[in-house]
């Protein structure tokens, strides 16, 4: 049944699961929720919130402590509204390392008592991968980057990020055109039999591998200009000028927004801390 | 002004270098990202399937600026673009992808000569996936205490893992590194270098080979990563909090909760009062 | 006052044999509109590169002699102070905005060079460009137009004196590639900015420009005012430039001994009317009667219609809000044979049309027929005997290694027969059997297109869709392109072309499809659809210049090539 399922998964890759359906979501994604409360939060205060729902719930085996943070990442989720393939890949990720165990426990053998550890395991992975989908989907890019850099990470890094925002729309059409040339020139084996269809798949793996032969010459005729423009730009000497970091970073101010998100996020906290030591 | 203009001239090309390898591995790992993960039986497919990608570029171009864009592609394409953001622990990824490619991209003198790019393809797979083969052994020798005194237990991680190594250079190293970079790199040479304003690679222009400086370079580069990775997952059984916790109060909870109520409280009235003066100006 | 003195250049780009600028010198006065033409080749973006230091600063190479630009010599200053001079908008400027939001990247170089007041003048140069409001918008949801005043902002907010513009209006509709002028213009006359561009459109020269400088085999051969340049109809002609329609049409009447003013030819319709006054329309004469027999010629059979659309619609997914319809409820029946050409302003739906019809694209609802037989569940790969797309962008259909293997594919992966001999013949008959080992991507803008089209029909398809096939050429190559097509005439029989270029669909088609909106609004031969001004007004196509030009002087002459005009015009 599962071999099925994926089967039929990997057959319509190219078919349903198109390039312009991920497109579609991945840009929703990036640039869809730029008007949430989330992305319009400080970064930096954004980048703490995460590192303490990032790291401590895997410090911590309090199931009524992991529930609470748990609750909270998904209103934050749910704030920054991302995008629906974000979360099912989530909800895959989370599945692939938990969730599975539990059925193999049970077809052991294994009874409800293997709910709790697994529960507990569940949420820590669950809490840390909504928090930083939180902050990482829902965050406008140049901020992220802005709040990265104010964390003294590399400037080539904070320039990857928004140069990556920039150039994800365009580089993917051009991969999908390119793909489109492969669709009309070339002629993928019949997929009715089973062989068919892994003659079928490994077709479309080949000509995903192809075409990047295109896509490597064409982008490198982009970047050339690129980075020709980056240099009347100005890009190199701003990454060593002291001044241009702190002009950048003069935009970032923590308002009473941030704050307050902060103290409420302080506050659910500690609430569930307190149920936990009632119970 | 000689050295300075010729200076300027290779810093842009390796940037240049760095922006087409990032832009393009970190497509390639989006894709695989959203792509599901073929399982045939004890085969996985867990292999990079598209460090064909960044192996083939370090063996035409500057070898570190390839390395580190594909490190930095996937980083951001992938991981903070899609918000799937692993912590610390990405920290492991990153630098085992940037030392393979880089070693491969070292290895070859001249991109013409396919048996080298076999090669050095093979070797960058090999190290990246056993770099992280090592790293995986060395999270369980951690997280379990008396490693070496529980019957089977290390011959059954090494197993394994060793397996698992296997499986992975043979099957997906060969099918989606090995093969695509001996596609692409002789097509290419002499074909991209024009494009980016660039000429190919010869043994003049060659950095030279594998030498100590690269080698001890890259174990320092290595330390880092098992480290960050092992503070990453091991960390857990190392502390534990919830022991006090159990035991403090719930008076102490309280208080906190308290702490924060006021705290938001106090945040609302500063922030009525921040507003009146403003309104009152408008 | 000279703004820019290049004296002696000489310049060539790394590993390479020969010198792209070769002892060149020119001189360029503040405050000019100037325009350089040439072929493809002749090293004029380079010179342009040579302004703003970008050589030898970036691009090294052997480089001797002097340029002067704003009283700095450029080999002593560096390229950051020579943007603040110079700004430049690359021809492929879409690939030279870096940040992710319009207002960002319009004060992004300011931001590097540590200017306090960045925000304010990239705003600044937003509203110059014309782009107030859109200052949060994300770089994608700009139109290409809108993207080129983008990237023409991007360099205006570091205030420089002179502006080069590499073909701006390569790829936009008229009405897109007017505000791009427009824009240019008010740069120049209020803000008394120098302007270059590199400029195929001489209609556009004679609109806006004051000096023309061309350029052959890396030397300046003159510089010349606009008109006086213009009229040099001969030698443009020989550097792969066509000269305005109009005036070319007063060159060619004066070979044929008509008796006409003295002084420079006209090179705008204003000018042609008060030079051409007196001349009149002999609406009798053989060319224009044979150019109306030549309409008659569309079959109409019994048999079902080449592509047929029934009620189509079609929608794309958006970002943000509300889904963008393309097309809703449409209807257009393409009969055997027929020579169409689609016509419309960017984003009218041209290229989602043509993708419809090779199955490229689902509608949502409605049916594309394709010789009587719904696409709906049929493969694409089914479909491409019968019909097939050549691609705006030649880069993207090159797949392979070399134009052999490209031509090759589609028959190798289909098993035909003769496949060997096939690609041969088609190389032959494209003259590309030079070419054969080399890659798509680095061959000449026109031998690119040539191979374009012979892997379009590689496959014997009997519909051919072509999007925008002359974009971006100079003469040679469109000729070239032309012919190719006439060539083409016995295999394909219907051939559908989507384009700006008044000047082809006026020549070549047999019939017109104006999308509008993603509705047909008009639907006809070229009488029909120039005739009636305001099909052109609402949709914003301009006909040929000399269309224009020839009702100007005579409102029932309907003249759409200069030979129609000069049969037709006589004393």
């Amino acid at each position: 049944m599962e071999r099925k399922a994926k089967k039929k998964l990997s057959e319509n890759i190219l078919d349903k699961f198109t390039i312009d359906f991920l497109r579609s979501q991945v840009l929703k994604n990036a640039y869809g929720n730029d008007d949430t409360m989330i992305a319009k939060l400080d970064p930096r205060i954004l980048i703490v919130w995460y590192l303490f729902l990032g790291l401590v719930p895997w410090f911590v085996s309090d199931i009524y402590f992991l529930l609470g943070c748990f609750l909270l990442v998904v209103a934050t989720t749910m704030l920054a509204r991302v995008a629906g393939l974000v979360l099912f890949l989530f909800g895959i990720g989370v599945f692939s390392q938990t969730g599975y165990l539990f059925i193999v426990t049970l077809l052991f053998g294994g009874d409800a008592s293997a709910i709790v550890p697994l529960l507990t395991l569940t949420l820590k992975v669950a809490c840390c991968s909504l928090a930083s989908i939180t902050v990482f989907s829902g965050l406008d890019p140049d901020r992220l980057s802005n709040g990265l850099m104010w964390f003294g990470c590399p400037e080539r890094l904070s320039f990857s990020i928004s140069y990556a925002y920039r150039i994800l729309p365009m580089l993917m059409e051009e991969f999908q055109n390119i793909l489109l040339s492969f669709r009309l020139r070339g002629n993928p084996p019949a997929s009715q039999t089973f062989w068919g269809k892994v003659k079928y798949l490994a077709y479309q793996v080949k000509t995903i591998m192809h075409a990047f032969y295109p896509l490597m010459l064409n982008t490198a005729k982009r970047s050339r200009t690129t980075v020709e423009a980056l240099e009347i730009k100005g890009y190199r000497l701003a990454a060593t000028d002291k001044r241009v970091k702190k002009m950048r970073l003069a935009s970032l101010k923590v308002t009473w927004d941030d704050l307050m998100f902060l103290a409420v996020s302080f506050l659910w906290i500690s609430l569930s801390i307190l149920a936990s030591t009632i119970f | 002004m000689e050295t300075t203009k010729r200076e300027a001239a290779t810093q842009s090309q390796k940037l240049m270098v760095f922006v087409l390898t990032m832009a393009l591995y970190g497509l390639a790992t989006l894709l695989t990202e959203l792509i599901p993960s073929f399982q045939a039986g004890i085969v996985e497919f867990s292999v990079e399937y598209f460090l064909f990608i960044p192996l083939t570029l370090a063996m035409l171009f500057d070898p570190l600026s390839a390395a580190l864009g594909a490190a930095t592609g996937e980083l951001v394409f992938s991981e903070i673009m899609l918000g799937q953001f692993g912590g610390l622990g990405e920290l492991e990824k990153f630098l085992t992808v940037t030392i393979g490619v880089y070693v491969a991209g070292r290895m070859v003198k001249n991109p013409a000569n396919r048996a080298m790019v076999g090669v050095a393809a093979i070797t960058g797979t090999g190290l990246q996936l056993f770099l992280g083969m090592l790293v995986d052994i060395m999270k369980v020798q951690f997280a379990v205490e008396d490693f070496e005194a529980v019957a089977g237990l290390p011959e059954s991680v090494f197993a394994t893992e060793g397996f698992a190594f296997l499986n992975d250079l043979l099957f997906s190293g060969i099918l989606f590194c090995l093969l695509p970079t001996l596609f692409l790199v002789p097509r290419l040479y002499g074909k991209i270098e024009p494009l980016l304003g660039m000429q190919p690679r010869t043994e003049k222009t060659f950095l030279g080979g594998i030498n100590v400086k690269v080698i001890l370079g890259c174990l320092a580069a290595f330390v880092v990563a098992a480290g960050a990775e092992l503070l990453a997952t091991s960390g857990m059984p190392l502390i534990e909090w919830e022991a006090d916790w159990a035991e403090s109060s719930t008076a102490l909870a309280v208080g906190i909760v308290a702490a924060a109520v006021l705290s938001i409280i106090v945040l609302l009235v500063i922030k009525k009062r921040a507003e009146k003066p403003q309104r009152a100006q408008a | 006052m000279n703004i820019i003195e290049v004296q002696n250049l000489t310049y060539s780009y790394p590993a390479a044999k020969e010198p792209v600028l070769k002892n060149l010198s020119l001189e360029i006065e503040k405050g000019d509109f100037l325009a350089i033409v040439g072929n493809n080749g002749c090293g004029k973006s380079t010179l342009c590169k040579t302004l703003n230091g970008l050589i030898p600063h970036f691009i090294t190479g052997d480089f001797e002699g002097k340029v002067t630009v704003d009283g700095l010599d450029t080999r002593e200053n560096d390229v950051g102070t020579l943007a603040c001079r110079a700004g430049y908008v690359y021809q492929d400027f879409e690939n030279q905005i870096v940040r992710p939001t319009v207002l960002d990247d319009a004060s992004y170089a300011c931001m590097n060079y540590a200017m306090e007041d960045y925000r304010e003048r990239g705003q600044e140069a937003l509203s110059l460009c014309g782009l107030e409001g859109r200052e949060d918008d994300y770089i994608w949801q700009l139109s290409g137009g809108q993207t080129h005043l983008l990237a023409l902002a991007g360099a205006v907010s570091l205030r420089p004196e002179i502006l080069i513009l590499d073909e701006p209006i390569a790829q936009l509709d008229p009405s897109h590639a007017d505000r791009i002028y427009e824009v240019l213009r008010k740069l120049n006359e209020e803000y008394g900015k120098t302007i270059i561009v590199i400029e195929h459109h001489t209609e556009y020269i004679a609109d806006y420009c004051r000096h023309v400088v061309l350029m052959k085999d890396g030397q300046v051969r003159w510089k010349l005012p606009a008109r006086e340049a213009l009229s040099r109809v001969d030698e443009l002609r020989d550097c792969n430039i066509f000269p305005p329609q109009v005036t070319a049409a007063a060159r060619s009447l004066q070979g044929k001994g008509v008796r006409l003013p003295d002084g420079p030819l006209p090179t705008t319709v204003e000018e042609g009317r008060k030079y051409f006054d007196g001349l009149v329309w002999d609406g009798a004469c053989p060319a224009c009667a044979q150019a109306k027999g030549d309409e008659q010629g569309g079959s109409q059979s019994a048999s079902p219609s080449a592509v047929e659309f029934r009620d189509v619609s079609m929608a794309f997914r958006s970002v943000k809000g509300e889904d963008r319809v393309v097309f809703d409820g449409l209807n257009l029946k393409v009969e055997r044979g027929e020579k169409i050409a689609l016509i419309g302003s960017n984003g009218a739906g041209k290229s989602t049309l043509m993708k419809l019809m090779v199955g490229l694209l689902k509608p949502q609802a409605g049916e594309v027929l394709l010789d009587g037989e719904s696409i709906r569940r049929k493969k694409t790969e089914s479909l491409s005997r019968k019909i097939s797309l050549v691609f705006q962008n030649p880069e993207e259909m090159f797949i392979k290694d070399s134009i052999e293997a490209d031509i090759a594919f589609a028959m190798q992966a289909r098993g035909v027969e003769n496949w060997k001999e096939r690609t041969e013949q088609l190389l032959e008959q494209f003259r590309l059997t030079e070419l054969r080992d080399r890659d798509g991507r680095l061959l000449s803008g026109g031998q690119m297109r040539r191979a374009s089209l012979a892997i379009g029909i590689a496959l014997n398809p009997g519909i051919l869709l072509l999007d925008e096939p002359t974009a971006n050429l100079d003469m040679a190559t469109r000729r070239e392109i032309m012919e190719a097509l006439e060539a083409m005439k016995e295999v394909t029989e219907t051939v559908m072309i989507a384009t700006h270029d008044m000047q082809l669909v006026c020549e070549w088609a047999k019939r017109i499809v104006v999308l509008y909106q993603g509705r047909v609004v008009a639907d006809g031969d070229r009488d029909e659809i120039f005739g009636r001004e305001e099909v052109a007004r609402l949709v914003g196509i301009r006909p040929p210049e000399i269309f224009t030009m020839g009702r100007a002087l005579d409102e029932r002459a309907y003249c759409y090539t200069v030979d129609e005009f000069t049969a037709a015009f006589r004393r």
